[in-house]
């Protein structure tokens, strides 16, 4: 939907564009991405994946880290990296150490509530029209008008209050995006060929003939809330949990719960049923926050997490 | 193969459905399944009918730890009478031992099990096909964004009944469907009653014949709540009636749950977004009152 909001935003500011999400056979919950390319006036004959973006807008900054997001790939010097966040800039500039400019969107509690998460995309597209300097209020919320008409005016409202916000939160960085260089066709440098020797399927895609082979899929990565076993409280029922995980996420051994944090979706039905309330659910940054601390102090943190990641 | 679950201690600690699947977060038809499954083992072949829970296996990818087969959404009953004349003939000709034979499961939706493959179903029931027929009803066609389908209930709010009144149609009574077939087994279950769902699964798995199961499947996405409420609101379509647990053998049907003290249906539609019009911007009285009707008529009956 951001993707989506700024297209027809840059599109009615003049622009030629493409806009186009990319996700695969999930489901809601999953990781999304989706990219906008603009032009001035010329037609854009690229196609695919943005390589090298200029803006990268980050919703959840819990994906950042996990080389398998592939977040920051492409990041060239100079490009600005948009990160809805509760940590500063400073903070997040010495974690990844690019040379990259970053601009915080205080905007975390949206992706927490999960009753608030249907407006992030509106609210990044706000914030991602400031920093790209090209697009008036107005017409930012014209766009918002024009791409959710079919939800109603109640919505709309919604959508535009939170993209307005984010405009005005980063307005001292507007226009930080440069515009690139136009690309030529005959610039275009094609992908390296890369031979393949055809080998024997079991040794080719052993993967595929292993049973369960989803387990690596690591859906961990879909979670914004993190269930914890508080295992001083846990009264070792472990049917109610392990068996209304819907995700097989809650293993057992020797009659208790173990959470594979691998998989984890942090749906939080588990946090809802355990009887005497000994699961319960923090943001995932928060968590994680906590980990970093640990492992920075060498402290154990044993709250569960150490033994369920084993 | 047929340890006694009587009580929740007794339900399944190993958990045999491999995690990583592509399904919505809080998923209530992944919930069902993965108890199901547990139950049945892995000794099991899987037919599957176009829905959700096709993209559990999307190559090179698979949650099972047995053979899976894709079908058209018409079709799925017919797939399995191939693969079950298939596993007869191997062992009839000494090619598969017979303590290597494998249970025959199909899986589809609602959009298949209500709707689009009825006659292949009906069919199969007709023949005695000896297999267990798993419909996971998350009450609308949930794969291609929620329109409804013949097991919508009436006034739900689905990507093709919008307005004031929702669906005007009325949720199919596929329970008396099947059981009008008098095959071995029909029963319903759902994934927030894991006792009463892993009996009856048991049940069916030591019998022979069709044995039929309907699982209402709570759905996030579908039905518009937060991923959290799915075993909260599973648990209150059973106390509420909306959702009867009943079995079918031998001619008869028994519930295995009595709500007593019925708390007003409105109870349940309150949880979801797909009723919201039924409350805002004012409550819709006569619906309302239709809907729990419904419900009251359905249990005057029962008793
Ligand atoms: C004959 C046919 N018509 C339409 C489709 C497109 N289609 C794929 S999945 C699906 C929805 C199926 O609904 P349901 O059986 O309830 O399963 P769910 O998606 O809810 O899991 C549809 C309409 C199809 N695959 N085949
Ligand atoms: S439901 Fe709660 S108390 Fe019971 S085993 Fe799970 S975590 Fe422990
Ligand atoms: S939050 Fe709990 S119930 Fe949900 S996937 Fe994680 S462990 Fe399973
Ligand atoms: S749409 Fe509904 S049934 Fe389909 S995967 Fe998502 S929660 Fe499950
Ligand atoms: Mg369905």
């Amino acid at each position: 939907m951001a993707s989506r909001v700024l297209g027809t935003a840059l599109f009615r500011s003049g622009f030629t564009v493409q806009d186009a999400p990319k996700y695969g056979a999930e489901r809601r919950g999953a990781p999304i991405f989706s990219t906008v390319r603009a032009a001035r006036g010329t037609a854009i004959n690229e196609r695919g994946v943005i390589h090298n973006p200029d803006l990268v807008v980050v919703a959840d900054d819990t994906l950042l880290t996990v080389p398998a997001a592939g977040i920051l790939q492409g990041l060239e010097q100079g490009a600005v990296v948009l990160v809805n966040s509760r940590e500063s800039a400073e903070t997040w500039q010495h974690r990844l150490n690019l040379d990259v400019q970053l601009v915080i969107l205080p905007a975390a509690a949206e992706v927490e509530d999960r009753a608030e998460l249907p407006h992030i995309g509106a609210t990044c597209a706000g914030a991602a029209a400031s920093l790209l300097g090209v697009i008036a209020p107005d017409v930012l919320a014209a766009a918002i008008g024009e791409e959710l008409a079919g939800l109603g005016e109640l919505v709309v409202e919604q959508n535009r209050r939170n993209a307005l916000a984010a405009y005005r939160a980063v307005q001292d960085k507007k226009g930080l995006v440069r515009e690139g260089k136009a690309v030529a066709a005959g610039d275009y440098t094609p992908p390296a060929w890369v031979e393949l020797s055809v080998d024997d399927v079991g040794i080719a895609a052993p993967d595929v003939r292993a049973v369960a082979n989803s387990v690596q899929v690591r859906t961990g990565l879909w979670r914004t809330l993190r269930p914890t076993i508080d295992y001083d409280h846990c009264v070792n029922c472990w049917w109610v949990c392990s068996s209304l995980c819907p995700d097989s996420a809650i293993r057992v051994e020797n009659n208790t719960p173990i959470i594979d944090y691998d998989h984890c979706k942090g749906c939080m039905i588990c946090v809802g049923v355990c009887p005497p309330h000994a699961i319960q659910g923090e943001p995932e940054y928060l968590a994680q926050q906590r980990e970093a601390q640990s492992a920075d102090t060498g402290a154990g943190d044993n709250n569960g997490t150490d033994t369920a990641d084993g | 193969m047929s340890e006694i679950i009587s009580r929740m201690k007794d339900l399944p600690s190993a958990h045999l459905l491999g995690a990583g699947t592509p399904m919505c977060s809080g998923c209530g038809g992944l919930e069902a399944l993965h108890q199901i499954y547990d139950v049945l083992g892995e000794n099991t072949v899987f037919v599957n009918a176009a829905g959700c829970m096709t993209l559990l296996s999307v190559y090179p990818f698979t949650p099972f730890r047995g053979s899976w087969l894709y079908t058209a959404m018409a079709s799925a009953p017919a797939g399995a009478q191939g693969v079950r004349d298939a596993l007869d003939l191997l062992i009839q000709q000494g090619r598969l031992p017979p303590e290597e034979d494998l249970q025959v499961v199909v899986l589809t939706g609602d959009g298949s099990a209500y709707g689009m493959g009825m006659s292949a179903t009906s069919g199969a029931m007709d023949r005695g096909l000896d297999f267990i027929y798993i419909c996971y009803d998350n009450e609308g066609y949930g794969n291609t964004g929620q329109q409804y389908s013949s097991a919508t209930p009436h006034g739900a709010a689905t990507a093709t009944s919008g307005g004031t009144g929702g669906f005007p149609g009325y949720k199919k009574d596929l329970f008396s469907i099947w059981a009008a077939h008098q095959p071995s087994y029909v029963a319903t279950v759902i994934a927030s009653e894991p006792l009463d769902l892993a009996k009856k699964i048991a049940k069916a798995r030591d019998m022979s014949g069709p044995r039929m199961i309907i699982a209402l499947s709570p759905c996030p996405t579908g039905w518009d709540y937060d991923p959290r409420e799915s075993v909260a609101i599973g648990k209150l379509a059973v106390k509420t009636g909306v959702w009867p647990l009943k079995e079918y053998e031998n001619g008869t049907v028994t519930h295995t749950r009595i709500p007593r003290e019925r708390p007003a249906v409105e109870e349940y539609l309150k949880t979801q977004g797909r009723f919201s019009h039924l409350f805002r911007p004012q409550r819709n009285e006569a619906l309302l009152t239709e809907i729990q009707q419904r419900v009251d008529r359905y249990w005057a009956q029962a008793q």
